[in-house]
């Protein structure tokens, strides 16, 4: 009996790396994130405090992670996330996608999706929101 | 380990006194009666566990074993309970403070002219991120930081420039953060004094200086604990010998709290952190009388408005005790507790007018338990650097706290009143668990090294994130009435040629300066630290000859290494 492919079981776990990018030491959103889709049974891991882009990506390369959840409350994720997008995508790395929370204007959502970040939670976003989002978006494979 | 243990808190009038059985008759007869059926409307259980009952009576403070001269005695004395000054907000109102900086020296100095033109009677300057972790601006981890969430300072021309036309001695107290770099910070403020021609003692200089707390809450560590708390001693081991009328070091709750401690664990570890400060400058050969005067605490409680009150008067109280107890203190300037704080409320990004409200009140509670110097929260700060519009309201809020209303009229006005003094009993009790617990694993440093306090942290904000989601925690626009959340881009975002000047600054500063006399003195700045000196007066003269913050970070980074970020969550 075949099955559809939305009805395979998982080939496994859906696994994101949660990342602080930047001088920004502001760490508890990003925690309580990971805490939180560790819960709902995803493979979680996470960077530590003030990693550079290049790092994240060797991490989320070698983790071979579905996402990289990255947190910036400081106002530097308009430079910071297109650039990680970028060397993803440079490191061969482009099936990997971004997911960004923090302090991110409304108005700046659109550029930031232009330039390659999946999705925006603000902060405030209750962790059901973001689980079942990776649920839904992860590839079954 | 399970730190919310609201049952355990519950105060019950089980003593058989009169009152006690006519409150209990009350309860039975009149309230439950009255109440049954009714589903309660919310927990009423505070942020730090203590359940929270429908009525508080006389016979809660027989509970309690309330002693008012032990418990509380008279402002201005032992053990200062109601209040650490004589005539607290009624002969001297609470110092009216700001916390302001963005973009570099010249952009925010303006900014800073309008405030005192306004009123600001104190001044902390916002240091942006690369300088508080001891980057220059041309470094590469400054990338899109430089101005960002405060002003860049890379060498003593840009505190002569944010300084300029604002004389030290023109307000009460100017100073920064600068937890990281305490030494380097002190030094460009002692040398602000020296360019401007006015006399260590005849200005005040404030410093936050806490860095054990940054490994535990905001993140901008360098060096390994141990080296970075005995820097930051030096710093006020340096104003015992030449700037005593200085406070260096303000020890922290504010930021441990918010990221998920809780006010009284909070406090627990901020009063450990505080102790391991001090057991380093009295082996130093300092005593406790030249010592404690110098320090401040800052405590922080934002989401219980009775709870702020109980615990900045139960701080006095255990500062006081643990002066005069553990540690022989003589002076009565050594036995009180200067309190610094900074008015929060639950703010939220819907709607961020009602921010407005919320840090009124919690600042309100500051100014009823009576907090020392205040500031007070933007209603944008969620967003970015208060805008001037939003400085302004901040300002105004704490002259209305100060001046109308007759808030301030009376000493501690909530003394003596059954739930107040039982909360600050019980918020005291919490308080001496959490430091027994701390000292029980080793002081500060373990609970750092050991992750308990990690553990503390991302237990309470998971907690209370899980409070907000269930709408056990009420929350307007956010679980109540909710809106969508929204950062506006009107958001502050500074002056796009600040970077710009920024960095044209400190090249020009780099290629004028005497660099033979730069190195000469860093390399003295490096034998201080590898004899375990006093750091300072070495400092202090490469900040003279315009040595940059991060060269002088990097002899010490050198000499320490770097700290290891922790990937626990």
């Amino acid at each position: 009996m075949s099955v559809s492919a939305s009805e395979q079981p998982r080939r496994r776990k859906i696994r994101v790396l949660i990342a602080k990018i930047g001088l920004d030491g502001h760490d508890v959103g990003a925690r309580v994130v990971a805490r939180g889709l560790l819960d709902a049974g995803m493979e979680v891991i996470y960077t530590g405090l003030r990693r550079t882009n290049e790092e994240v990506v060797r991490a989320a390369i070698e983790e071979d992670v579905d996402w990289v959840g990255v947190s910036i409350l400081s106002g530097a994720h308009r430079v910071l996330l297109p650039k990680l997008r970028k060397l993803l995508n440079d490191s061969g790395a482009s099936d990997v996608r971004i997911l960004a929370g923090g302090i991110i204007p409304q108005e700046e959502i659109p550029e930031l999706q232009a330039a390659g970040v999946d999705k925006i939670f603000l902060s405030g976003t209750p962790i059901a929101e973001i689980a079942d989002y990776l649920v839904k978006e992860t590839k079954h494979v | 380990m399970n730190l919310f243990k609201p049952s355990e808190m519950f105060v019950s009038a089980t003593a058989d006194s009169d009152m006690a059985l006519e409150g209990k008759r009350w309860r039975k007869e009149t309230y439950d009666p009255a109440a049954q059926g009714i589903t309660d409307r919310k927990k009423f259980v505070t942020d730090t566990g203590i359940a929270i009952e429908p009525l508080y009576t006389p016979a809660h403070l027989e509970q309690i074993g309330f002693d008012y001269l032990r418990d509380l005695g008279f402002p201005g004395e032992y053990p200062f309970a109601r209040g650490d000054r004589p005539g607290m907000n009624r002969t001297e109102p609470f110092v009216v403070s700001a916390y302001s900086g963005f973009g570099d020296a010249e952009a925010c100095n303006r900014r800073f002219r309008r405030l005192v033109e306004i009123g600001t009677e104190q001044i902390l300057v916002a240091l942006d991120l690369p300088t508080q972790c001891g980057y220059d601006s041309d470094h590469e981890m400054a990338t899109a930081e430089v101005g960002n969430v405060g002003v860049a300072i890379d060498t003593l021309a840009d505190i002569e420039i944010l300084f300029d036309g604002i004389p030290a001695n023109s307000i009460k107290r100017i100073g920064t953060l600068g937890n990281s770099i305490g030494p380097i910070v002190l030094a460009l403020w002692a040398a602000l004094g020296e360019k401007q021609g006015i006399d260590w003692s005849r200005y005040t200089v404030n410093l936050q200086n806490d860095p054990l707390k940054e490994y535990i809450a905001r993140g901008t560590q360098i060096l390994p604990p141990a080296p970075a708390a005995k820097l930051a001693t030096d710093a006020v081991a340096w104003c015992v010998e030449h700037a005593p009328n200085w406070s260096p070091m303000t020890v922290c709750v504010n930021h441990i709290n918010a990221g998920g401690a809780g006010s009284s664990m909070g406090t627990a570890i901020a009063l450990s952190n505080a102790r391991h400060y001090i057991d380093l400058l009295l082996a130093q050969g300092y005593t406790i009388d030249q010592v404690a005067p110098l320090l401040h605490m800052f405590p922080d409680e934002r989401h219980d408005f009775f709870v702020s009150i109980a615990n900045l008067r139960a701080l006095r109280r255990i500062w006081a005790r643990m002066m005069k107890e553990t540690y022989g203190a003589t002076r009565p300037e050594a036995m009180a507790c200067r309190t610094t704080v900074y008015g929060h409320g639950q703010e939220a990004l819907a709607e961020p007018l009602n921010n407005i409200t919320r840090t009124a009140y919690g600042t309100l509670a500051y100014v009823l338990g009576g907090a020392s110097y205040i500031y007070l929260a933007g209603y944008d700060e969620a967003v970015s650097t208060p805008n001037e519009n939003s400085a302004r309201v901040q300002l105004r809020t704490l002259q209305i706290l100060a001046n109308e209303h007759g808030f301030t009229d009376t000493i501690d006005p909530l003394a003596g009143s059954y739930f107040v003094e039982t909360l600050t009993a019980q918020v005291e009790r919490q308080i001496l668990d959490g430091m027994a617990q701390i000292g029980s694993i080793g002081g500060a440093l373990a609970a750092i090294s050991t992750g308990f306090a990690r553990r503390v942290m991302t237990e309470g904000a998971v907690r209370r994130q899980r409070a907000i989601d269930s709408g056990d925690r009420p929350w307007v626009t956010v679980n109540m009435w909710p809106q969508q959340p929204n950062v506006p881009n009107t958001a502050f975002r500074g002056d796009a040629k600040a970077v710009e000047r920024q960095l044209a600054r400190l090249a020009q500063v780099k290629a004028t300066r005497d660099a033979a006399r730069v190195k000469e003195i860093l390399a003295e700045v490096d034998r201080a630290t590898a004899e375990n000196r006093n750091v300072v007066p070495c400092v202090l003269d490469a900040v003279r000859a315009y040595a940059t913050v991060g060269e002088i970070v990097d002899v010490w980074r050198r000499r320490f290494g770097g700290f290891v970020p922790s990937t626990d969550f």
